[in-house]
């Protein structure tokens, strides 16, 4: 049997492994950079902020995030959680949401630096001259900040957010290794299943590219929306 | 010509660090005059200017306008600045905003015009420029001399007891310098008070009562207009004079 011959005879034997995994893989993704976004714009905040250790804390937070591996934080939060206390509860209707609660934890910490720095450098990015002609015709800090610096931030930041969501796509490939059944977990369950490897992770190559190329379309499009709306 | 001190400068001392950008100056400037600061790049001339609208905190000394001492703590500084107009170098528009957001946002937001009030008024100062086909035209696509006029006329919205202007025609082609001068030279025959920082030495002669020169921090010279050409007393003025004339 050919190559092609063994990935439609997969496909068509095993394709609901790889749709629960993609299905998995977009609430993983989804749910992590809404709420990296989310604590992302905190942390932001704070590392701007005029409180010099809360500043301190946000800028040791986000280069520690970024200066280690995404694995190890996986497993540090795994195996971290449970030692100091914190379960998630098994739900019932979401299987092992254990292992799942852990891996959006873990996964959004990351994101969460990440778009940290993608806000702060889109405001940096904001001439400055745009503030102080905003304070020196009276505005104070929070209206300029409002009126005049964050509508020009927001064209920076959102193409970026777009980028970082197809980066976690991509890297949420991780959690399979603590057992969440993502598409890359699917797939290893075909591949001990068939001993087919390369047709599996053919299928599952192309299906994450499928995912990533979609977003960023969408995100380009959205994109097109903003510039014609100015 | 006699006038009320609008502004007065005490003992005022800047540095950034260890650099010491202004040292103790100390000037009086009065209602309806307008006056030019003119020395070698770094000398402090945009420091000092920040200075006067608080865009920069001064180090000590003391900033009396109207009256008030910004430096003062308990001083809401946003309350002054709205009399204090500053155009900036680069212009500054709001990049965000149309030509006519741009002039009446502050005015709204901060004076409590109404939007009928506010565009009435800002489409005669347009109009007054020949500016009033620009009213929906976003910043970029203005040129840099339509863009300063704007950025003026944005100041004037708020209707200031002073306007600062840092190098206002520095960024502009050549061929745009003139109309720019031009609003400024009109804005002096109206009696606006006036300071501004600028390297056009024939203007700054033609439009200033009073020239100061600041170099290294200090006031090197505070002369009228003429005298400070054709009668300069500070050798480092002497020698700036025949490098620029
Ligand atoms: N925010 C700042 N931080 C540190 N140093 C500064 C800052 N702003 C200005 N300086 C320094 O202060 C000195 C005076 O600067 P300033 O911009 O006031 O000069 P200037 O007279 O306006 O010069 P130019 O004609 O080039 O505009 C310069 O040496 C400059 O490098
Ligand atoms: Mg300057």
């Amino acid at each position: 049997m050919g190559f092609f011959e063994q990935i439609i005879v997969i496909i068509q034997r095993y394709y609901p492994y790889f749709l629960d995994g993609v299905k998995n893989t977009l609430i993983i993704a989804a749910m992590s950079v809404v709420l990296g976004v989310v604590f992302g714009t905190l942390m932001a905040v704070m590392r701007m902020c005029r409180i010099k250790p809360l500043r301190w804390l946000a800028t040791a937070y986000i280069e520690f995030i970024r200066g280690t591996p995404l694995m190890v934080q996986l497993m540090f939060i795994f195996y971290g959680l449970p030692m100091v206390g914190i379960e998630f509860p098994d739900v019932s209707f979401i299987p092992n949401f254990s292992r799942f609660m852990a891996g959006i934890v873990a996964m959004s910490m990351n994101s969460c630096a990440y778009v940290a720095e993608v806000i702060r450098s889109g405001i940096q990015a904001v001439d400055e001259g745009q503030m102080e002609a905003a304070r020196s015709i009276g505005f104070k800090y929070g209206e300029s900040m409002r009126l005049v610096i964050l509508p020009q931030a927001i064209k920076n930041i959102l193409p970026a957010l777009g980028n970082e969501f197809v980066t976690v796509i991509k890297e949420s490939s991780i959690v399979s290794v603590i057992g969440i059944s993502d598409l890359m977990y699917g797939t290893s369950g075909v591949i001990a299943l068939t001993y087919r490897s390369l047709p599996c992770l053919a299928i599952a190559a192309c299906m994450y590219f499928i995912l990533t190329f979609l977003s960023s379309r969408l995100i380009a499009l959205l994109e097109k929306r903003m510039k014609h709306g100015r | 010509m006699e006038g009320n001190i609008i502004i007065q400068v005490k003992n005022l001392c800047k540095n950034f660090g260890s650099l010491h950008v202004l040292n103790d100056i100390s000037a009086e400037f009065k209602e309806k005059q307008v006056v030019s600061i003119i020395g070698p790049s770094g000398g402090g001339k945009s420091t000092f200017l920040r200075c006067l609208n608080l865009l920069e905190m001064p180090t000590s000394g003391h900033v009396i306008f109207n009256g008030t001492d910004l430096c003062s703590k308990n001083v809401d500084i946003n309350k002054e600045r709205q009399k204090i107009g500053m155009v900036f170098q680069h212009f500054n528009l709001f990049n965000n905003m149309n030509v006519m957001k741009n002039l009446t946002v502050a005015p709204k937001r901060i004076n409590g015009k109404s939007q009928e009030e506010a565009e009435e008024m800002a489409i005669t100062f347009l109009k007054r420029m020949g500016l009033e086909d620009k009213v929906s035209s976003y910043p970029s696509q203005l040129s840099g001399g339509q863009k300063q006029r704007i950025a003026i006329v944005r100041s004037l919205m708020m209707e200031p007891d002073l306007m600062l202007f840092d190098e206002p025609t520095s960024a502009l082609d050549p061929e745009m310098i003139g109309e720019v001068l031009d609003v400024i030279k009109q804005l002096a025959l109206d009696g606006m008070t006036m300071l501004i920082v600028t390297h056009e030495m024939r203007f700054a002669r033609e439009v200033s009562d009073r020239i100061l020169f600041l170099d290294g921090g200090r006031i090197d010279e505070d002369r009228s207009a003429d005298e400070f050409f054709d009668d300069p007393h500070s050798p480092r003025l002497i020698s700036f004079l025949q490098k620029v004339l």
